[in-house]
């Protein structure tokens, strides 16, 4: 199978003979030929040349033409900010000062759409037999917010019926900046809204669902593209709401589970994808922490409908050797098998010389923080805060906290005896206490109190 | 003074003719106005602001609880004022130089203001000039706000430019960690809005209402 055809076999929700593989290059694609990422979005020529090297290098089976959620307003009337390292920022909003009616159509004579359309068929033209290319629309709600500025917010409550008009409106935009891309040649159009990860459940079925359900129809039965929702960011809220939409494909952020995002997917017959940290993993991490990661993912995902993607846009800094190391994971059955033996060895090892210390003797409550690093490890990070946090709170009692980063032997030792299996974890006097999720400082609080009251400490 | 409830959950709710009417009618009845503040509307905002924290409301819901709260205190504050009634202190908060995501700075913001401060809203893109001005006008502390790891490091140059100066800085946004302003020398760190509020009480030795 050509790559382009595993990726189609996953979208349409099928085992696949390897995982699919699809790394959001946007502004890293600058990094890699050493342009700026103002210059980068605003250049056919440098989109050719940064998207062509990531291809080169990380061995796709989709990529994007290009990730920039400004594309649309830009033609719409927003003014851009543009930067070094990330996508323009919006600094104007047409909306406060004009009506709805007043806005141009969308059409791919206006904006940036010559330069990357010109970039798209030349990107086809190159490796279209065998990638597949993306094509990256910015999402209805993320647009009405470009459009109308933090208004959007209050609006919901005070004049709902002017955001539902706004939220067609931006509905119509994404469909006609979606065809755009599917007349070039993209065989895959993602809508990527990432403000919907600010609102609640009922607004997202009240504003969002009409709105990118009427694209992804548009895309299903008049482009005959397969089409992805992408929420960049928190969206656990409304994973399911996500999930219930006529997309083919969700892709989703760090903060979502992979094995949450499979069942609700899987009950729905779809494609999902996703997440490799981008900081922590991608950006700071090196080729093992990379490895390890796309390893972890591609055995939560499974071998049926799943596609590894970093969780959003890369970074612009982005080590080149990391996300080779995920292309040789894909790519390479043996170097898996490696990859996981070496984990393997280390599992096998008893750390006989590594013991945990007597709890129930000591004159203090311990809490012992399972890690993979908290200076580079947000979740980690977020983790050790919360705990020292809630130690100083349990004052006058002692509290002894131990942070253990698997980074190191005796971490992987601790992390064994105690018989933790995810990270973060807290445990309480050798208990496993609070694994993946950082408690409230309250219910923190309370546990180390009630422990303390079991030992007699209070 | 017992929790005004109707007046609590107005606020809350974000309903702010609601909210007009339960002040004016208190203000009326010559009910003590700094005691209905303390009691009733301060509290409504720290626990919206709690609530955000714990992921049970978002923006939308916070935003409008704000506008609801700044509809009574429309009405309260020119009375504060002839009474000759101060705010808690003056702070100032802004986002830094480059980087132009306000939501987060708003939100703080609007809680700040919620909790008895005067605040002057720098607004986005600030220099050192900016917040150094600030200062100059009053603010015992300086919120610096960030959402991208690209403009993070600015916050340094802002503490390195204030470190003289009386004020107190607080540091804040989606990337922005605890071990990083310690890292840089700030006074401290506010992991989301209702924290942001909680760290200006502290540093500033105010007792939370």
């Amino acid at each position: 199978m050509k790559p382009k055809e595993i990726l189609e076999a996953a979208l349409r929700g099928e085992a696949t003979p390897r995982p699919a593989w699809v790394p959001f290059v946007g502004v890293h694609g600058g990094k890699l030929i050493g342009c700026g990422a103002s210059e980068y979005l605003q250049s056919a020529e440098k989109l050719i040349a940064g998207q062509s090297k990531a291809i080169e290098l990380y061995r796709p089976d989709g990529i994007p033409v290009v990730f920039d959620l400004q594309l649309e307003a830009e033609v719409l009337g927003c003014t851009l900010h543009w930067a070094e390292a990330v996508p323009p920022s919006v600094t104007s909003h047409p909306l406060l000062t004009q009506d709805l009616a007043a806005l141009p159509r969308l059409d791919e004579t206006k904006g940036r759409y010559p330069l990357v359309t010109r970039a798209l068929d030349e990107l086809v033209a190159a490796h279209g037999d065998e990638v597949a290319f993306y094509g990256l629309v910015c999402g209805p709600f993320t647009l009405a917010l470009h459009l109308l500025g933090h208004d959007i917010f209050l609006e919901m409550f005070d004049n709902p019926e002017r955001i539902q008009d706004i939220l067609a409106f931006a509905a119509e935009t994404a469909c006609a900046a979606a065809k755009i891309f599917s007349d070039h040649g993209a065989k895959v159009i993602a809508v990527v809204d990432p403000m919907t990860s600010q609102i609640s459940p009922e607004h997202f079925t009240e504003f969002v669902t009409p709105a990118v359900n009427r694209v992804f129809d548009y895309i299903r039965n008049d482009l005959k593209r397969f089409s992805s929702i992408f929420v960049c960011g928190d969206a656990n809220r409304n994973l399911d709401l996500l999930v219930g939409t006529h997309a083919d494909n969700v892709s989703v952020d760090e903060q979502i589970p992979i094995p949450r995002l499979r069942e609700l997917a899987e009950a729905q017959g779809k494609s999902f994808g996703g997440n490799i940290r981008l900081t922590s993993v991608l950006l700071l991490g090196d080729e093992r922490d990379a490895k390890l990661e796309a390893l972890g993912l591609l055995e939560q995902g499974g071998a049926r409908g799943f596609i590894l993607a970093p969780g959003c846009d890369l970074p612009y800094d982005t080590p080149p050797a990391n996300l080779q190391a995920v292309a040789e994971m894909v790519h390479d059955e043996y170097a898996r098998e490696v990859a996981r033996t070496t984990l393997k060895a280390r599992e096998a090892d008893e750390f006989a010389d590594i013991t945990v210390p007597d709890y129930d003797a000591a004159q203090a409550v311990v809490l012992d923080v399972i890690t993979l690093d908290s200076s580079s490890c947000a979740p980690c990070q977020y983790m050790m805060e919360a705990v020292e946090k809630a130690a100083a709170a349990a004052a006058p009692l002692h509290v002894w906290v131990n942070e253990h980063k698997i980074k190191v032997r005796e971490g992987i030792g601790m992390m064994t005896k105690l018989g933790v299996k995810n990270l973060p974890t807290i445990c309480i006097d050798g208990d496993v206490k609070f694994a993946s999720l950082t408690p409230d400082h309250k219910t923190l609080v309370q546990a180390i109190r009630d422990r303390a009251r079991e030992k007699g400490l209070l | 003074m017992a929790r005004n409830e109707a007046l609590f959950e107005a606020i809350c709710k974000g309903k702010r003719n609601d909210v007009t009417a339960l002040v004016q009618g208190e203000i009326d009845a010559g009910t003590d106005i700094i005691a209905l503040m303390n009691s009733s509307m301060i509290p409504a905002m720290r626990d919206m602001g709690e609530r955000f924290s714990r992921n049970e409301v978002y923006v939308p819901e916070m935003l409008i609880a704000a506008r609801a709260m700044q509809a009574g205190l429309n009405l309260i504050e020119p009375i504060l004022a002839d009474k000759g009634h101060k705010a808690k202190a003056k702070v100032c908060i802004g986002t830094v130089k480059g980087d132009l995501h306000d939501i987060g700075k708003n939100l703080v913001a609007i809680m700040l203001k919620g909790a008895g401060f005067d605040v002057i809203d720098c607004g986005v893109d600030c220099d050192t000039a900016k917040f150094e001005q600030a200062v100059q006008d009053g603010a015992q502390a300086v919120l610096c706000s960030a959402l991208l790891t690209t403009t993070m490091p600015y916050m340094k140059e802002v503490v390195a430019k204030l470190k003289d100066s009386s004020a107190k800085i607080i540091i804040g946004g989606a990337p922005v960690t605890r071990q990083y302003a310690e890292e840089i020398g700030a006074d401290g760190y506010g992991a989301d809005a209702f924290e942001g509020v909680t760290e200006v009480e502290r540093l500033l030795g105010l007792t939370a209402a």
